[in-house]
């Protein structure tokens, strides 16, 4: 799932995040069309206000996804950063 | 169909700290029995309509926990379909009474909301959600949101279109001495609350409430049901192919129509799921009231149809399992003339829509006087 490019077709900025994600808010959520037709939901990260339009070209990236657990365990994901 | 709604009742709903789910239960039903003119002895089996219980208070088996603190002591079921669960359980116990197995039940539905956290209760309500929308950080208003800007960028629907939903919403719940708020909103206060998920504002979405809301179903004559439908569609956003309806409620809206022998002309009164202004708006075009992309300059304008008469998850309240129920409450209350002050003169025939998560569960239920 990594480096797979894509095109944003929707896009929000959550303000108000569900429970261990508050350290990043406010951050994008956009939905992208990867290249071949597959589409998912992604957070959106490296941006400026700019990149948040339809058609915007982005790439798959490794991120940290939530706050770590207590034992310090960095839990990864897949977020989109813009090309 | 030969099958009615005998007896009705809703608690009020909000923030109701200081009442149990029991308590709630117990109003809810005692009501809809008294509305009935039975007693708990006459039920055969109790459907219970719930989202979260296990997740906010750690308590499941809610078929037996309200069987007994009901006295019923009956076959108990648990219908879980988020924010669907009260339709849900409905379309489970009217196929419980025409399969010839009960011939009176009861359903419930029931949720307690307000005595968590709100980043709790956001986190869990994403439980209706895919894997990967909560890996994204999503919310429910994000994403509805992401339908919104899909909706404004191709129909040109604006933020003040959307307001326009909840103004009237709450002026609808005005009236309604059950609904969690009373106040007349204005345009302008909803463009100026606090954004939540953008297009989204904190005045574009329902609130997180308490509340219970029962019904009788029986072969008795009462308010006739005359179409029960679900329809499922993908879990996740991402997995549709078209971002500017909602298709489960197009499909069980169609066949709900086909069922009852009636077109989308013949409602005057529907209560939609409005959980976010512009899923109103999707629900007035997905129903068939309006062509795809025009509902959004007829939100209040429209001439026949009273929409969300109850004041609709916006100005009602949304604890999510009794959602479903109290909108078909709301229509036996209309369809009866006993809606007091927010009575629609000559109302005939309801439709209730029930959805859960962002569309993978759409409920459609018709009544008839």
């Amino acid at each position: 799932m990594i480096g797979k490019a894509g095109k944003i077709i929707s896009w929000t900025i959550v303000r108000v995040p569900p429970a261990n994600f508050g350290f990043q808010a406010p951050y994008p959520v956009v939905i992208v069309e990867l290249y071949g037709g597959d589409r998912i939901p992604a957070q959106l990260v490296d941006y400026v206000p700019e990149h948040l339009k339809f058609g915007q070209k982005v790439l798959t990236v490794v991120r940290k996804t939530i706050q770590s657990d207590i034992d310090d365990v960095i839990p990864y994901g897949i977020k989109v950063k813009p090309v | 169909m030969n099958i009615f709604i005998t007896g009705a009742a809703t608690t009020i709903f909000g923030e109701l700290w200081g009442v149990s789910p029991r308590a709630l239960a117990k109003e809810a039903v005692g009501g809809a029995l008294a509305d009935a003119g039975i007693s708990a002895k006459n039920i055969q089996a109790l459907f219970v309509g719930n989202m979260l219980s296990g997740m906010l208070g750690g308590q499941e088996h809610l078929g037996a926990f309200f069987a007994e603190e009901l006295g019923l002591g009956v076959a108990a079921f648990k219908v879980e379909g988020a924010c669907a669960s009260g339709a849900l359980a409905l379309h489970n116990a009217i196929n419980s009474v025409l399969s010839g197995q009960y011939e009176t039940v009861c359903v419930l539905g029931v949720e307690k909301m307000t005595d968590h956290k709100p980043e709790d209760v956001a986190t869990a309500l994403m439980g209706a959600g895919s894997e990967a929308e909560r890996l994204s950080g999503a919310t429910f208003p994000g994403l509805y949101a992401l339908l919104a800007r899909v909706h404004m960028e191709k129909f040109g629907t604006t933020e003040e279109d959307m307001a326009a939903v909840a103004v009237k919403n709450h002026y609808h719940a005005s009236l309604n001495p059950n609904a969690q708020f009373r106040s007349i909103l204005t345009v302008e206060k909803v463009m100026k609350s606090s954004r939540v998920a953008d297009p989204l504002k904190l005045l574009d979405c329902s609130p997180i409430s308490d509340g219970a809301a029962a019904v009788i179903v029986s072969r008795k004559k009462g308010v006739q049901i005359a179409a029960s439908v679900v329809a499922t569609d993908t879990l996740g956003l991402a997995q549709r192919k078209s971002l500017i309806e909602l298709k489960a409620t197009r499909e069980a809206a169609q066949k709900a129509y086909k069922h009852a022998g009636i077109t989308p002309k013949d409602i005057d009164i529907a209560e939609v799921h409005d959980c976010f202004t512009i899923a109103e708006i999707l629900a007035m075009e997905d129903l068939g009231f309006y062509k795809k992309g025009e509902a959004a300059r007829a939100v209040g304008k429209t001439k026949k149809l009273v929409i969300n008469t109850s004041g609709g998850l916006k100005g009602c309240g949304h604890p999510v399992g009794a959602t479903g129920i109290k909108q078909v409450v709301e229509l036996v209350d209309q369809l009866r003339g006993r809606a007091g002050r927010r009575q629609v003169v000559g109302a005939n025939v309801g439709l209730a829509h029930n959805v859960g998560g962002s569309g993978a569960t759409a409920v459609i239920h018709i009544l008839k006087k």
